[in-house]
């Protein structure tokens, strides 16, 4: 059985289908590929599943439990975390204290924490604090530790928002366009983190990326969208033979003639 | 540096507490005695409503909560007969479960929506209280209820509150154990995860915080306090009155705000700051009495455009100020 299933998903906004009858197997362990032209749905695929927005129609179905209904923050506690597609973090808050709130299902809120500085919560504030920056490390902040998070540049930005999602520690990482506006040697260091939280922390992840030589070299599955519909899905090398997917994205030659 | 500044902190609040503990005995008098009263209400009003503010969202709705906490203590004395000691956290307890209630409605909108929903429902519980005759007295307010009478410690002692003074030093005692538990919240996770609320509430609910519910905290928690004001004023003035014109009109809930913004919303003192400074001035401008409101404004404006951290922020301007003088070349 699939880690995630995306039954019959249809998503309306107003009158408009964004995504229809659309159909998603992803198993453990696997990085998933969802790509299209701008407009095609994916956002909204994404937001379907971690519960942003609620499908019209369809089912969601996570690790053998159907999370269709539940809020975000109920299905980020059952193990999805989301990089937003904007860079979505606390600007006015060190960098490591992004991270800390990612840690926020792990730290007390009780009476204890709130008016005695018991030794055991030091402890796990201390514990948790080394945590985040094990986190840091993994994506390559550490040293960017104490910074203000809105005064870093665009690139190490979005490692904040991986770091981020990764802090919550996921099973299924949702990656909205994580590559977009970086330069080549970002692009590098950024897929070698996402092939990383894979190989190391065997975490399965979909990825909407429209930079399609990251996405051939990187996925182990692709979907493609066009226009709310699924035209295409299987592995980076069927999918770049397929005619549909061409047609897709460079137009049929009757449209250039 | 750093240091000298929390230096001036520290004797910024034994200052405050000297003189707030001080103040009677000096001054010996009633007037400016129930005066300095009202000014510590006003600084748990304006550090509570600064709670609000910590998710992001302003309230113009808090004077309906301290409404709600008058009406509670003064009319569970009058009709059920319990002591202040119970009726003081009833007051609170019942505008805080009225939080509650409307919070999770309320709390789905955001921004200009959370106000005008927070300010039309602190008008209805003033009229609630200006209709409802059969409780409270309705035009007429609630008259001669007790005050708060004498607090016995089994087997310590039994402290007479029915003097001015004594009264002043039970307010300042139960307002600086209430701003004290504020200040610990704030600095703790729950504060933290509050904040975090402010700064992207789409970013926390992805990392698994229930953002509904914790804005909900937070109001219950800024509006039991609120209560706990109201309580407080109740039994000093031992009068009630639920007329626009009176202490529960909308006038206080923008004074409480413009204390807040004046003393400067960015830190846990500022708002305290705020109310007392802006309340000695009214204070000493009621002979001027329609032309307070102007007043103040003029103040709030001139503050807000030279010192936009507000007034709590002269002594780290200072600081500044001193060092590059000090050591021009930086």
């Amino acid at each position: 059985m699939s880690f995630l299933e995306v039954n019959k998903m249809t998503k309306f906004f107003g009158g408009l289908a964004a995504v229809l009858e659309f159909d998603m197997h992803v198993g453990q362990g696997q990085i998933f590929g969802l790509i299209g032209p701008n407009g095609a749905g994916k956002s909204t695929v994404l937001n379907t599943i971690d519960g942003t927005i609620q499908p019209s129609q369809g089912e969601i179905i996570f690790a053998g439990a159907e999370i269709t209904k539940l809020p975000p923050h109920r299905r980020s506690q059952r193990g999805i975390a989301r990089v937003f597609q904007e860079n979505l973090f606390f600007g006015s808050f060190t960098v490591l204290d992004n991270v800390r709130v990612g840690y926020h299902l792990q730290s007390k809120i009780g009476f204890s924490s709130i008016f005695l500085n018991t030794s055991s919560n030091r402890e796990t504030e201390k514990a948790l604090k080394q945590k985040a920056l094990d986190v840091l490390q993994f994506v390559g902040l550490a040293e960017n530790a104490s910074d203000t998070a809105v005064t870093l540049p665009h690139g190490r930005q979005r490692l904040l928002c991986l770091a981020i999602a990764l802090a919550t520690g996921p099973q299924l990482l949702l990656l909205d366009e994580p590559i977009t506006g970086m330069n080549a040697e970002e692009v590098e260091t950024m897929l070698g983190i996402i092939r990383d939280v894979r190989e190391k922390k065997g975490i399965t992840c979909i990825i909407i990326e429209h930079n399609l030589k990251a996405v051939m070299g990187l996925c182990d599955r692709i979907a493609v969208l066009n226009f709310g519909l699924k035209i295409a899905d299987g592995t980076p090398k069927e999918i770049a033979e397929n005619p549909a997917v061409i047609e897709a994205y460079l137009g049929t030659e009757e449209d250039a003639a | 540096m750093q240091n000298s500044l929390s230096l001036m902190k520290g004797f910024g609040w034994i200052i405050l507490a000297a003189a707030s503990i001080a103040a009677p005995p000096l001054l010996a008098n009633i007037y400016w005695t129930s005066v300095m009263n009202m000014i510590v209400i006003n600084s748990l009003m304006a550090a509570s409503l600064r709670t609000i503010f910590l998710i992001g969202e302003f309230s113009l709705g808090h004077v309906g909560f301290m409404c709600i906490g008058a009406y509670s203590s003064a009319l569970l004395t009058m009709k059920a007969g319990l002591p202040f000691g119970i009726t003081l956290p009833a007051a609170g307890l019942m505008a805080g479960l009225t939080a509650i209630l409307i919070g999770y409605p309320f709390m789905r909108v955001k921004g200009i929506y959370f106000v005008i929903l927070t300010v039309v429902t602190s008008e209805s519980f003033r009229l609630l209280a200006y209709n409802w005759r059969s409780l409270t007295g309705g035009t007429d307010g609630l008259i001669g209820f007790p005050g708060a009478g004498s607090l016995s410690i089994p087997g310590f002692a039994q402290i007479d509150f029915t003097g001015f003074t004594e009264y002043y030093y039970l307010t300042l005692t139960v307002v600086s154990s209430s701003l004290f538990i504020l200040y610990r919240l704030e600095k703790s996770n729950l504060g933290f995860t509050w904040i975090t609320i402010r700064e992207a509430d789409k970013m926390a609910s992805a990392v698994g915080i229930n953002v509904l519910k914790y804005k909900v905290i937070n109001f219950s928690i800024a509006c039991f306090f609120a209560g706990v004001g109201g309580a407080l004023l109740a039994h000093s003035e031992q009068t009630l009155s639920p007329q626009a014109s009176s202490v529960f009109g909308v006038m206080t809930t923008i004074y409480f705000l413009v204390y807040m913004v004046v003393g400067g919303k960015s830190s846990f003192i500022g708002p305290i700051v705020g109310a007392i400074v802006l309340s000695f001035i009214m204070e000493f401008t009621r002979p001027m009495q329609e032309y307070q409101p102007m007043i103040i404004g003029a103040i709030a404006i001139a503050v807000v455009m030279l010192l936009p951290e507000g007034l709590a922020s002269i002594p780290a301007k200072i600081d500044k100020w001193r060092a590059k003088s000090l050591n021009p070349l930086t």
